[in-house]
């Protein structure tokens, strides 16, 4: 009885493997192709002559090493920022008191629901009005404010540090600023490394700031890979799209995998208590 | 991490207060040193967040402001002369019917995916929280779609349902069948639906979370009672993690209205360019865009979106009130609710 439902399970998970994993082998294998194979009929599942030269081409087609260095610009830059402003707003909202704190976090929480575009097309006004577009300048100050839902993640982190911590602390006469600085933040750093990930992938895989905020050539990976690969007439080159979006996913997808266990646990815990 | 307290994030009220317990007191007995104590600590508060009170304001509340008043004129961002039209938009956001089925769409397209992806996440998590080997294996590669970048999904999605070399007509062609054009009416949807539900992965890790936090001993008991395993599931399983569906189902809605993947699927190889989306793949966001990139409506696109979050806040308002006999706390939702110091108004 045990044997039989233990292997339904196995089972159905390998299935469900075979259904999540396929389109990760089918971008490779087009990956792989020579460009002619993609118009051979039948479909040819696997490439009769597979080489690398895709990637290659994939790299010189667009200039693949500049939009990745945008990308990594932006996303690096965001990462950082956002990172180290949540943490220090989510400690004062874990740890200091004042009137006003309840509002200021109850506004905090409901911009959660707000579209992300509904003010993206007034701030893509505004900052052409600075001349702020086609720089970086937005995700500096965007990095700077922190971000609503790192915010709460910190705050849940904070909140459940023991009182012990800083009342030593206080009686040494360290400032609030010192206290976050020297021993929160230094604590927090499954939070922290959570938030890198998280931001950087979020503006990694982000289209449509950059696609509203950057021209041609400023914008990222991201935008370009989605229109970028097309022969002089216009058509696509789906061997070279798949070819760069591999190179695209491979980094999110190994930094993921390096880090997945404390990540997997900070993804689910960070909600829900 | 773990307090053992399981709340809904997102509430109305949420238990934030209850959480951040007010600082430590030191040794300052007289009101006088008490006061100067707090305004400092007040103070300090919005040394802490004042950054993110000013980014807000910046950054959002100027933007939200600037996107009311935009929704009530006919501003394009061409010509300088827009003027104030009132409410026109959006009496044109309930009359003109294209703005009104793609409204509708998106409503079909959340009602499918929000509950398929709630039962898949479901079903993956029950499975990897089984005794098995390499669970920990399969729990990171289900998950691995969703650390896909959109981009980098939408471009799999067309490549595999492509009408010539893509997998999905390849074994068609082996059954003998005959190729779909996968990415045009009618099959467009169901495309974006499976795409959706590819990042079925995360409603897996929400959920094994909440898995994780049923207490073993009920099983044990419901057992020893005779109960079999539907009954233990939706006497105990589904009761305990009503919290965390719930949280799913709210969060789950909120990012379906604001979908945008059809947009990515059906990008042209131009800048910038959108190749006519399939009507049932139309969804509202590609409403919006259309009229802000491709006609230039500022004013309408403004008005469009603001319908949509009033539409969020209300979905959100109706979910919370609908689930308030469905979704158990197993423990009060606002804990220490008593143990919050009397000099702040305490009864």
């Amino acid at each position: 009885m045990v044997f039989r439902r233990r292997s339904a399970v196995y089972m159905l998970l390998v299935g469900a493997l075979v259904l999540f994993l396929g389109p990760f082998a089918w971008l490779l294998d087009t990956a792989l192709k020579a460009p002619d194979e993609l118009r051979a009929l039948p479909v040819h599942w696997w490439p009769h002559h597979p080489n690398l030269s895709n990637f290659r081409d994939a790299l010189t087609h667009i200039d693949y090493f500049g939009y990745a260095r945008n990308s990594l610009t932006i996303a690096t830059v965001y990462a950082v920022l956002v990172t180290l402003a949540s943490a220090w707003a989510g400690y004062g909202f874990a740890r200091l008191h004042a009137p006003g704190k309840k509002l200021v976090f109850n506004v905090l929480l409901s911009t959660m629901m707000l579209p992300q575009i509904l003010t993206l097309i007034p701030t893509y006004l505004l900052f052409a009005k600075l001349h702020l577009t086609n720089t970086y300048v937005p995700w500096v100050l965007w990095g700077l404010c922190g971000a609503p839902y790192l915010i709460f993640l910190f705050r849940q982190f904070f909140s459940n540090m023991p009182k012990e911590l800083e009342e030593a602390a206080i009686i040494d006469g360290c400032g609030q600023i010192r206290i976050f600085w020297r021993i929160f933040l230094p604590q927090s750093w499954p939070v922290i490394a959570t938030s890198l990930i998280l931001s950087f992938s979020w503006t990694w895989g982000d289209y449509i700031a950059p696609a509203l905020l950057l021209d041609d050539a400023h914008t990222t990976l991201a935008v370009k890979l989605a229109y970028g690969y097309v022969n002089a007439h216009g058509s696509p080159l789906g061997n070279l799209v798949a070819a760069g979006a591999v190179m695209y996913v491979v980094p999110v997808l190994a930094l993921f995998l390096i880090v997945q266990r404390g990540f997997v646990a900070g993804v689910a815990t960070s909600g829900l208590k | 991490m773990s307090t053992g307290q399981i709340t809904a994030p997102g509430a109305p009220s949420p238990s934030g207060e209850a959480a951040a317990r007010p600082g430590p007191r030191t040794g300052a007995h007289s009101a006088r040193g008490r006061r100067s104590l707090s305004s400092r600590r007040a103070l300090s508060f919005y040394v802490f967040a004042g950054p993110w009170v000013l980014g807000f304001l910046a950054l959002t509340a100027f933007p939200l402001g600037y996107a009311l008043w935009l929704s009530l004129t006919n501003a394009d961002g061409l010509s300088d002369n827009s003027r104030f039209v009132g409410l026109d938009n959006y009496r044109e956001v309930f009359t003109d019917p294209e703005t009104m089925s793609s409204l509708a769409r998106t409503g079909i397209f959340t009602a499918i995916t929000v509950p398929l992806t709630l039962a898949a996440g479901l079903l993956l998590a029950i499975l990897v929280n089984q005794p098995i080997r390499a669970r920990g294996v399969f729990r990171t590669l289900l998950y691995l779609p969703a650390v896909v970048p959109p981009v980098g999904a939408a471009l799999t999605f067309k490549l595999i349902f492509d009408r010539d070399s893509g997998a999905a007509n390849g074994a068609l062609d082996a059954l003998n069948l005959d190729g779909i054009s996968w990415l045009m009416d009618p099959y467009a949807r169901w495309v974006l639906v499976t795409l959706t539900l590819w990042g079925a992965g995360n409603a897996m890790i929400v959920s094994l979370a909440g898995l994780q936090d049923v207490p073993k001993e009920l099983y044990e008991a419901a057992r020893i009672d005779g109960a079999n395993t539907w009954q233990s599931f939706s006497r105990i399983t589904l009761p305990l993690l009503s919290p965390v569906l719930f949280f799913q189902v709210i969060t789950g809605i909120i990012a379906a209205v604001q979908s945008f993947l059809p947009l990515l699927i059906s990008l042209d190889p131009t800048p910038r360019g959108v190749t006519a989306v399939p009507e049932g793949n139309y969804l509202f966001m590609i409403h919006v865009f259309a009229q802000y990139f491709a006609n230039g409506r500022y004013g309408y696109a403004s008005a469009m979106l603001w319908v949509l979050f009033l539409i969020i806040v209300a979905i959100t308002f109706l979910v919370f009130k609908l689930s308030k006999g469905a979704v158990f706390y197993a423990v009060d939702p606002e804990p220490d609710k008593q143990s919050r110091p009397r000099t702040l108004g305490g009864k």
